[in-house]
């Protein structure tokens, strides 16, 4: 029986709501809080990385994963679940890589996680992901801050906050975000924002970091007659204990 | 036995017969069949089928694709060839003359081997003119060819590639036979030899009748090798065109096949 | 690859790139067509021109069309040269122990208006170049031509000349291509196509 039936555990209750997706979004709303700001010149996510015990050793989490060379992301929810979003979204930007040869877009590989969350609100046998992702990268077109939520639907923001305190973060950066915004600007906001709700001391190995944007480099083109050309490309990395000791003195 | 190739030098035979007086012995010598030296294996025909086989593909300047063909009608015997030689799908050149002038009366058309042919009725000639020597008259078509057959069939699965027509006017009229390196020799009205022969046997056989006009005649044997060289890949760039009367044969002309197309035949496209 | 018959050549120049194919489909010697299609717009600054065996020629075509299609609906933009390159090359290499028997040449402008060129053997081994790039049964007698007629910043016009001579000359001692010519010059103005007369044989 188990191996010839399986049915959806989302299903649709008599109002016409997916309650499953909206128990899943309580379990996001649970979690730690993060940040994204999309800058003039670039985007930041940052979060923290409270843990439920002083004895855990906080060296080794890490909250913010890198996709691929320009896209990077972060999720507030439930840990374990995430990992298997960034193992996807890897694995979708490596399967891009190696047909096209260049990083995906950031919205087509925002489109690739998001069909995995929505797989799991249909197929048998499976429920939800219980994570909500901050997706920041930059591309040939721009660089950009997505939400991406279990339903499987996405958005694109110009800041935005999941998890625990989104809701007053969300105000907070309302009143903040400017349009001419530049990265350390950001950078510096998101932390502000962080600040607002965050449990503990607010030191560099209890938060976390990425930005994105897009640099020029010189790269080997044997087509040029130089054997030279410039180029642009997107860039995401996650900042070191040291960059985040710099802002954090900033905002004290 | 080593070939022997003093006939080539004509100057010195002619010092030679001077010189010694004894006729005879210059000419039994020069009447020989070539003798080419063969490989010094017990079945040198097996061998060369093997070598000759596996050597196609490196042969340079072959015109193994080509379009040929000869035909009677009542004023005569028309003859139209292209001019395209390839190894492999290279045009080694657009301008070989594959019509052969054996002698003022006597023509033949080249396909196969480029050196295969020449050199085979470049030794036909000679005999012919033995003949005439000899004998006080011309030689007949039909001699000719034989000839010609005798001679290669001595080399038959040794790799030779020959197709020939041979035509000419002798006692009998106008001659027309085919001749091929198989040993095979044909008499008929009408013969395309080559890899555009099939192009051409359609326009042939579709215009063909005994009675026309050698005008008629020049223009439906160009036409023939004009629609060869641009159906066949191999065959192409300029036609020779030659008619053969009682008086012999006159060359009447080379025409590039580009022109034609553009400025004759299809003008419109 | 000699099956059918080819001669497929582009170009850089200033500005601009070239592409330029014979326009015979014969089967070994025989003639069949002399309207056959082997260029492709992939939209008006990109081309390319497949040489090889003609009914891999059109099913590749095909799939570079859906291709193309599902990359414009999912990326909502056009395909770069460069991209579609890549693109090619990993088509090609999925077939890498079954090729298709086609060596695609690549020509185009990139978005910031530079000339981009590239070619690939059947199973997708990419050649990005400087100058030119050739294809087809012809192959040996373009290289020829065009390493002797080409020079660096020709604008379109004599880019066009150029293109043609390369192409019409070669193929006129090529057995297997020919039978028509068929140029398209991709300036950031547009790409414009003329079909050049040749010999017939």
């Amino acid at each position: 029986m188990a191996d010839r039936y399986s049915f959806s555990l989302t299903t649709f209750s008599p109002s016409g709501k997916l309650v499953q997706i909206e128990y899943a979004l309580n379990a996001v709303s649970q979690g730690v809080t993060s940040i994204g700001i999309k800058a003039t010149n670039g985007c930041v996510i940052a979060t923290s990385k409270q843990t439920s015990s002083p004895l855990i050793d906080d060296t080794t989490i890490e909250k913010i994963s890198v996709v691929c060379s320009s896209i990077g992301l972060v999720y507030s929810g439930m840990g374990p679940d995430a990992r298997v979003l960034v193992d996807r979204a890897r694995k979708a930007a490596q399967q891009y890589r190696r047909v096209y040869n260049e990083d995906p877009p950031v919205a087509i590989l925002v489109k690739e996680v998001a069909q995995v969350m929505q797989e799991y609100t249909q197929s048998g046998g499976v429920r939800p992901f219980g994570v909500s992702l901050l997706v920041i990268g930059s591309d040939s077109t721009g660089h950009y801050l997505y939400q991406v939520d279990p339903s499987g639907s996405y958005f694109p923001w110009k800041a935005t906050a999941i998890g625990k305190n989104m809701v007053n973060a969300k105000t907070f950066l309302e009143k903040r975000f400017s349009a001419n915004l530049e990265r350390d600007d950001a950078c510096h906001t998101a932390l502000l924002t962080l600040k607002e709700g965050f449990e503990g001391a607010m030191t560099e190995s209890t938060v976390e970091l990425g930005i994105a944007y897009s640099e020029e480099v010189e790269v080997t083109d044997s087509s040029q007659p130089s054997g030279k050309r410039r180029e642009r490309r997107g860039v995401f990395r996650k900042l070191a204990a040291e960059e985040v000791k710099d802002y954090l003195a900033n905002i004290a | 036995m080593p070939l022997n190739l003093n006939f080539l030098n004509a100057g010195r035979r002619e010092n030679a017969l001077l010189e010694t007086g004894d006729f005879t012995a210059g000419l039994v010598d020069s009447v020989d069949v070539p003798n080419f030296e063969l490989p010094a294996v017990a079945n040198p025909v097996e061998f060369l089928h093997h070598q000759t086989k596996e050597a196609e593909s490196c042969r340079i300047n072959i015109a193994k694709g080509t379009t040929t063909l000869a035909f009677k009608y009542q004023g005569g015997v028309i003859v139209c060839v292209d001019s395209r030689a390839t190894a492999g799908s290279y045009i080694a050149s657009g301008t070989v003359k594959k019509v052969i002038e054996i002698n003022p009366y006597l023509l033949g058309t080249m396909a196969g081997g480029a050196a295969d042919c020449s050199y085979w009725e470049r030794e036909l000639g000679r005999r012919c003119r033995l003949y005439e020597l000899r004998n006080k008259e011309r030689i007949s078509v039909a001699a000719a060819s034989k000839l010609l057959c005798n001679m290669v069939l001595g080399y038959k699965g040794m790799g030779l590639s020959m197709g020939t027509m041979v035509t000419g006017w002798d006692k009998t009229g106008p001659g027309l036979v085919y001749v091929d390196s198989d040993g095979q020799r044909l008499k008929a009205d009408l013969f395309s030899v080559g890899s555009g022969s099939t192009y051409a046997y359609g326009i042939l056989d579709n215009g063909y009748h005994f009675d026309m006009s050698e005008e008629e005649a020049l223009e439906l044997g160009r036409r023939a090798i004009y629609h060869a060289g641009c159906r066949d890949a191999y065959s192409g760039n300029t036609i020779n065109v030659y008619s053969v009367k009682e008086t012999g044969w006159v060359f009447k002309g080379n025409y590039d096949i580009a022109k034609l197309h553009w400025e004759l035949y299809a003008p419109e496209q | 690859m000699d099956y059918n018959g080819a001669a497929i050549v582009a170009m850089k120049g200033k500005n601009c790139v070239a592409i330029a194919s014979d326009r015979r489909f014969g089967v070994q010697a025989q003639t069949v067509s002399t309207n056959f299609k082997k260029i492709f717009e992939v939209h008006p600054q990109l081309y390319y021109g497949l040489g090889g065996l003609a009914t891999d020629v059109l099913t590749l075509s095909e799939i570079f069309e859906y291709k193309l299609s599902m990359y414009k609906l999912r990326e909502g933009r056009d395909i770069s040269p460069k991209t579609f390159a890549n693109l090619a090359a990993s088509t090609l290499y999925e077939r890498r122990f079954g090729p298709w028997f086609v060596e695609p040449v690549i020509a185009g402008l990139e978005k910031d208006g530079t000339p981009f060129v590239c070619g690939m053997d059947l199973i997708g081994a990419l050649n990005f170049a400087t100058d030119f790039i050739v294809s087809g049964t012809a192959k040996e007698q373009l290289y020829g031509m065009a390493e002797s007629l080409w020079e660096p910043d020709l604008g379109p016009e004599d880019l066009f000349e150029i293109i043609s001579q390369t192409l019409l000359n070669a193929q006129d001692r090529d057995a297997l291509s020919g039978w028509g010519g068929v140029v398209t010059v991709i300036t950031p103005e547009g790409a414009t196509t003329r079909y050049l007369k040749s010999r017939m044989d």
